[in-house]
């Protein structure tokens, strides 16, 4: 038997912990937040560990693992997938065997969703529209997108992109949740249960969607893609409505008002106070706290959504459509407004990127409806100093084929099938590199060869510049832990500013 | 660190202290907590305690070694399984043996666990998850003490446990021994109308009626509240409240998921399961029948019915999608449903891999899969009624289709004679005809092409001897012959008539996707990775080797044989995961914390023995689960009151040990039927098609990009029981929070509080509407019952309680204030007695019953109606 005394045992793994995880960092605070990561590294905190006892939303207490360089994401998820061969992945290998068979050399073995079925034989299908070198970097962006043209130096395009899914709905969920079967923490869940809220009286995560008018074949917004999966159900994002209210029930029933509802929750209050000292359940408290909480939303989320106070040099910059609600200029903009008022991530999705049989149609309104405010936003985040520690992601779930679906005789029926092999997303802001491009394509944009970046890669770096080290902010569930890049995951260091 | 999470680690803390130290810690001044963990703690009590494998070793080595070291033979690494006794105890490469029973000191296991070298040390540190010293001295006592290796617990044969006291309640003498043990003491019993309210509540999801508690309230006997379980198990909403949680399970909803969302007729099976709890249908049957209903001998409609339960999958719709990727997505959801609801156990993992933890291998995923996999199911379409279907026809649907049938036959038989009295003339008919067409052709050029095309054709057909005659072209000929006579052509007419009525009805027949064995049996090959075009190995259905295996069934075995399997006396699970949701059911907690999971990596219950008695019990009883309701609640345990103590949440905080009863938050579906019915509101009919309640607008629209129109209900309708609202699995109704997604099969409950919530409950039409019912319905009885005020009566009929003198108060004060802004804003009067579709009595005051209306609100809103207590 070891005579060593059971303290000696406690000092000594605290600090053979403390050697581990904060060697070579800045170790400073190391006290109860220590105390709190080395408790809960030995399983002696539960799985739940943020309070459920105090308004608000505290974060976990060894976050943020390391200095963040964002405090907050605006995704802007791009549903349907967007050509990276007509808007950003310029390959001029493509125009002089357009109209002729793929290479087989490109294709071997691959799953192609079964409009396609076996790719042999289609035909290859030149960009749309010219390409241009803009801005000092030289990034290559399309005519369609004159707008995110002008901001290319603002942004870092990845363009070797690469995922495992084929269809829509599996591959957004391993998107934004890691996994393509829909059930587990989604990006915005795990940010707010790892680094908590801040805002008062807005959510901590909120989603927003819209549809270009028109489109044909726009995917539905599951609202898996915002699910907290196993995590408590308060992570999961609020998803504003796209007409009306944008919160459900935010509004006081007709012939309420505010200074009767004020009294009324008072009096709930009273009562809730007496019935805690009576039965000394520490939930009644948080009831109380939550009743406040949606008092203050009430008052929140119109002040949120009242754009009476924003100057038209401004709205400009989102382009006309800014003032309509349901669509993208006005959630782009409402994206900032929150962060503003502490959201911490918004989701901002835009359906119908899936041109089928429409490049030489509905591509150009999805760019139209899309572009400016795109751009806009990060001028906007610009000009108010907000871009330095906001992180802008802009892209889908996967890109499309570089050869034709349908006839090549029937240019106004073109399309392009769904393609996970190669595709381009960009960043701005939050601690990326401005004004590059990373990685890269084979020559006819097929497939991923230089620097490739996996979805999972593409999580974990988001989750670095937060703070997050994604190896490290676990949940247990169903006995194992689990993470938002499961077993994978390499943050993409050559991005970082 | 705020002073509860201190608490909370203090208390887990306390929980690795747990077999004796607890009193020692409970006495303890708080500041000094760690001073006397760690040092005042006596390393005697440590020598003699005797470590239990299942409880304390397995867990651990689970936790800290099996990733590499476990089931999975493609994650092994260095060829060692520490999840089987003979490899963990045989030598390794160096010489030492890994585990040398009798001696920690040379076993390598040990020697990895504390060595200095970093390249030796084990879990390797990158995994971040080392041992704690208190976790390695546990292991070496264990070794010291031989090392005895054993099963998980929850695969051990349930054998029932003899209770530690004789003469108390068995639940209560488990209970109260743990209690004993802890230094704990158990609240009081509650108050009797906290229990009428918490009995009516569990077993109907209603709040009792006034009627309801006079009549219990008058029963001076000692039985008194065994009687109130009776009076509520019997109640047809008894059925209706325990279907919520097992639709939860089976993933039920009315539409089919993912795009389109198509809208599908499975409710009557809905139904099925709602009869099946107020029968009180034995659960081993209940589990046959919805398993393999089928296959049973002279199977019924209804044992056909339940087998709905395995169709109750998401169907895919998407175009683009393959088939047969669908296809075995869909029996990959009912191989795992069965695995979580019957098995606790987490089977999606050995979809790629052999489980990490359990013993279940990637080839005993496949064999179960196998039992599903044979099915003419195709994964094509998306359509909501995919075959298998079986028609499920309403009483009134069944007349008609009989009505419907007789006239089909009626009007058939007097076709069919009239047709074989003309038939003879049909040769000289014919020849008449061809020259009539003739003479047609030759004359009229300006008919309409289409005419042209069919007299050519008709005119081929009779050119052609009759004996070379396609069946088309006689069929042509008949149907001239018939239009050339008006008595048989009428007679024609009524038959198609007759018919298409018949098929209406037969349309409007709910048709249900059920199971069926397809003739020939489909192969299944292990898929790599899960990817239904990556096939490996055939495997044929069986059951996985650390469980019983199963006897004297045919090879290869089937769903029934399956299902027989699962409800053996013998079988380890499914009476403990059964037991264990129900007691989560009325605990707000299972004694097990993760029904999903009862596999090595779930926690090791503190009550297993009580589990175990509830299990054998619950079989020998025949599976009776009205007996198994009555006997967890006829226990003090479940009587007791709830309050609690800061002291009690420090000891306690989660309540695993009884010391009081819970006090949780009712299921939002619960809130809105308890609401309803102290409205005096609710629809209590049975059954039926789902019904669209109040719901802000555009909300399927916004989701749907307008696909989907939200068509709400009128009348009655609007105020059914919520186990009737329409589920639309991509947007479920927004009334509801905390709720089961209804995607894949869940079994845990969902516990949150959000501010979304409170929004909910205050401005939703159907709290508002409820208040203002509420309002009235106590105005009313107030004006008939001198001795009880207005206040009095909202609280009976909402808490089953009179008001404390304080409640009166504030209530009074907020109907003054209410009554004040009502009286000088008629506007605000009219706008807010308008909500929902039920009316306002006009024998009431509209000022007074705007006031009550918002008291009542606040009522409806007290976190004790929003409570279980």
């Amino acid at each position: 038997m070891n005579t060593t005394l059971p303290h000696q045992h406690f000092l000594e793994s605290g600090l053979r912990i403390n050697r581990r995880h904060f060697f070579g960092r800045n170790a400073t605070g190391i006290g109860t937040a220590a105390l709190a990561s080395l408790l809960n590294r030995e399983g002696l905190l539960g799985t739940d560990v943020p309070s459920t006892s105090k308004p608000g939303m505290p974060g976990l207490p060894n976050l943020p693992h390391h200095a963040a360089k964002a405090k907050r994401i605006i995704y802007l998820f791009q549903n349907g997938a967007p050509t990276h061969v007509d808007l950003f992945d310029y390959k001029p290998a493509i125009k002089p065997i357009h109209g002729t068979p793929v290479p087989e050399s490109f294709l071997n073995g691959k799953r192609f969703s079964t409009m396609t079925g076996d790719p042999s034989g289609k035909l290859m299908l030149s960009p749309v529209e010219p390409f241009k070198r803009r801005g000092q970097s030289g990034a290559w962006v399309s005519e369609l997108l004159p707008h995110t043209a002008k901001i290319a130096d603002e942004l870092c395009f990845v363009k070797s992109m690469h995922t495992d899914a084929v269809n829509h709905a599996p591959a957004i969920s391993f998107f934004l949740s890691g996994a393509e079967i829909p059930g587990r923490p989604t990006l915005g869940a795990w940010m707010t249960y790892g680094l908590g809220v801040e805002s008062d009286n807005l959510p901590g995560f909120v989603v927003m969607t819209s549809v270009s008018k028109g489109t044909t074949c726009g995917q539905i917004f599951y609202d898996f893609y915002w699910g907290s999966g196993f995590l408590p159900s308060r992570y999961q994002g609020v998803k504003f409505r796209g007409g009306g209210s944008p919160v459900l029930y935010v509004e006081d029933p007709a012939g309420m008002n505010a200074k009767l509802k004020r009294g009324l929750l008072d009096d709930i209050g009273k009562v809730n106070r007496l019935k805690y000292e009576q039965v000394q359940d520490p939930e009644i408290e948080t009831r109380i706290a939550q009743y406040e909480m949606a008092y203050r939303m009430q008052t929140g989320v119109p002040e949120l959504t009242d754009l009476s106070q924003e100057p038209d040099h401004v709205l400009d910059l989102y382009g006309p459509q800014v003032k309509e609600q349901g669509t993208f200029a006005y959630n782009c903009l409402m994206a900032r407004r929150l962060i503003e008022r502490g959201t911490r991530y918004v989701q901002v999705m835009h359906a119908g990127w899936d041109q089928h049989n429409s490049i030489t149609t509905e591509l150009y309104t999805q760019c139209k409806d899309t572009d400016q405010p795109s751009a806009g936003l990060i001028m906007d985040l610009k000009q108010r100093g907000l871009l330095d520690d906001t992180l802008v992601v802009w892209g889908g779930e996967f890109g499309r084929t570089p050869f034709i679906q349908g006839d090549i005789n029937n240019r106004p029926k073109w399309g392009r099938d769904h393609h996970p092999y190669a595709f381009t997303l960009w960043m701005a802001g939050g601690g990326i590199k401005p004004g590059i491009s990373y990685g890269a394509s084979d020559e006819l944009a097929m497939n991923a060869v230089e620097n490739p970046v996996h979805v999972h890669d593409l999580q974990a770096t988001l989750m670095h510049q937060l703070g997050i080290d994604h190896e490290r902010l676990t949940y247990r569930f169903q006995g194992r832990y689990y993470r938002l890049t499961d077993v994978h995951g390499h943050i993409v260091q050559d991005i970082l500013a | 660190m705020s002073r509860l999470r201190i608490q909370s680690i203090i208390t887990q803390l306390e929980d690795i202290w747990y077999h004796s130290g607890r009193k020692l810690l409970r006495r303890a001044n708080r500041s000094f907590i760690f001073l006397l963990m760690f040092s005042a703690w006596p390393m005697q009590a440590e020598e003699e305690r005797v470590i239990d494998f299942s409880r304390e070793i397995l867990p651990l080595l689970s936790d800290a070694c099996f990733q590499c070291h476990g089931p999975d033979p493609k994650a092994r690494k260095a060829d060692l399984r520490l999840d089987v006794e003979e490899s963990a105890k045989k030598h390794s490469d160096g010489g030492s043996p890994v585990i040398k029973p009798g001696n920690p000191d040379q076993s390598e296991l040990i020697r990895r666990l504390i060595t200095e070298d970093p390249d030796d040390l084990m879990p390797p540190p990158e995994l971040g998850r080392p041992l704690s010293e208190s976790q390695i001295e546990r292991l070496k006592l264990w070794i010291a003490q031989g090392a005895p290796w054993g099963k998980h617990w929850s695969l051990n044969p349930i054998h029932r446990p003899e209770p530690p006291a004789k003469g108390k309640h068995p639940i209560d003498a488990f209970v109260d021994h743990a209690l004993e043990k802890n230094d704990l003491k158990a609240q009081p019993r509650a108050k009797r109308s906290t229990l009428i309210r918490r009995v009516a509540l569990d077993l109907t999801g209603l709040p009792p009626t006034p009627q309801e508690v006079k009549e219990i309230l008058q029963d001076t006997s000692d039985t008194w509240f065994e009687k109130a379980i009776d009076r509520y198990l019997s109640s047809p909403a008894y059925g209706e409240r325990m279907a919520w949680n097992w639709l939860d399970a089976a993933r039920y909803a009315d539409s089919n998921g993912y795009q389109g969302d198509r809208e599908r007729t499975m409710w009557p099976w809905r139904d099925w399961v709602v009869a099946a709890f107020n029968d009180n249908l034995p659960y081993d049957k209940f589990t046959t029948w919805q398993l393999a209903g089928d296959l049973l001998p002279n199977a019924t409609h209804e044992q056909k019915l339940a087998t709905g339960f395995c169709r109750n999958h998401m169907i895919n719709g998407e175009g683009g999608r393959i088939p047969e990727e669908n296809r075995v997505e869909y029996v990959m959801d009912m191989t795992e449903t069965m695995g979580t609801v019957w098995l606790g156990a987490t089977l999606t993992c050995a979809r790629c891999h052999d489980h990490k933890y359990d013993p279940y291998t990637r080839k005993e995923y496949y064999q179960f899969f196998d039992f599903f996999n044979q099915t003419p199911v195709t994964g094509g379409g998306g359509d909501p009624q995919t075959a298998p279907v079986i028609a499920t026809p309403s009483e009134s649907q069944s007349k008609a289709i009989a009505q419907a049938s007789a006239k089909v036959r009626k009007t058939r038989s007097h076709f069919e004679d009239l047709k074989t009295r003309h038939l003879p003339s049909l040769d000289d008919w014919a020849e008449k005809k061809l020259v009539e067409l003739n003479e047609i052709l030759k004359e009229e050029n300006n008919s309409d092409k289409q005419t042209q095309k069919s007299i050519q054709s008709l005119q081929k057909a009779l050119n052609t001897p009759s004996k070379d005659r396609s069946k088309e072209q006689k069929n042509q000929i008949t149907n001239a012959f018939i239009e050339s006579i008006p008595a048989l052509a009428k007679a024609r007419d009524a038959l198609n008539q007759a018919n298409n009525q018949l098929a209406q009805i037969n349309r409007s027949v709910p048709k249900v996707m059920v199971m069926e064995e397809r003739k020939e049996r489909r192969e299944t090959p292990m898929l790599e990775r899960g990817l239904y075009n990556l096939k490996s190995d055939p495997v044929l259905a069986a059951v996985p080797a650390s469980l019983p295996p199963l006897k004297g069934s045919k090879s290869p075995p089937n769903r029934l044989d399956l299902a027989q399997w699962l409800v053996r006396r013998d079988h380890p699970l499914t009476a403990r995961v059964t037991v264990n949701r129900f007691w989560q059911q009325f605990f707000g907690l299972g004694l097990v914390k993760t029904p999903e999971d009862f596999g090595v990596q779930a926690e090791f219950p503190r009550h297993l023995e009580l589990l175990d008695w509830l299990s054998a019990e619950f079989m020998e009883s025949g599976w009776d689960v009205k007996h198994l309701v009555k006997t967890i609640m006829t226990s003090q345990t479940y009587q007791r009151s709830s309050a609690t103590s800061p002291e009690l949440i420090e000891a306690d905080p989660e309540n695993r040990l009884f010391a009081r009863a819970p006090r949780f938050r009712l299921p939002s579906w619960m809130i809105r039927d308890q609401a309803l019915a102290a409205a005096g509101l609710l629809d209590p009919s049975l059954g039926g098609p789902p019904v669209n309640g109040y719901q802000p607008d555009g909300v399927w629209e916004d989701a749907t990009f307008g696909n989907k129109k939200y068509s709400q209900d009128h009348g009655k309708k609007l105020f059914r029981r919520s186990l009737y609202t329409f589920w639309r699995r991509i947007i479920a109704p927004t009334l509801f929070f905390d709720t089961a997604s209804r995607q894949t099969c869940s079994v845990d409950a969902k516990r949150t509080n959000s501010p979304l919530h409170a929004l909910t409950t205050l401005n939703d039409t159907t709290f508002v509407e409820a208040a203002r019912g509420l309002a009235s319905r106590a105005m009313k009885l107030a004006g008939q019952d001198q001795s009880k005020d207005i206040i009095d009566q909202i609280y009976l009929l909402t808490l089953t309680r009179p008001p404390m003198a304080e409640e009166k108060d504030i209530w009074s004060q907020s109907a003054r204030r209410a009554r004040n802004h009502f009286s000088k804003d008629k506007e605000a009067l009219t706008k807010w007695l308008s909500h929902g579709e039920s009316g306002v009595s006009s024998d009431l005051d509209p000022v007074e019953l705007a006031a009550w209306t918002t008291v009542s609100l606040g009522i409806l809103n007290m976190d004790e109606t929003l409570n279980r207590e």
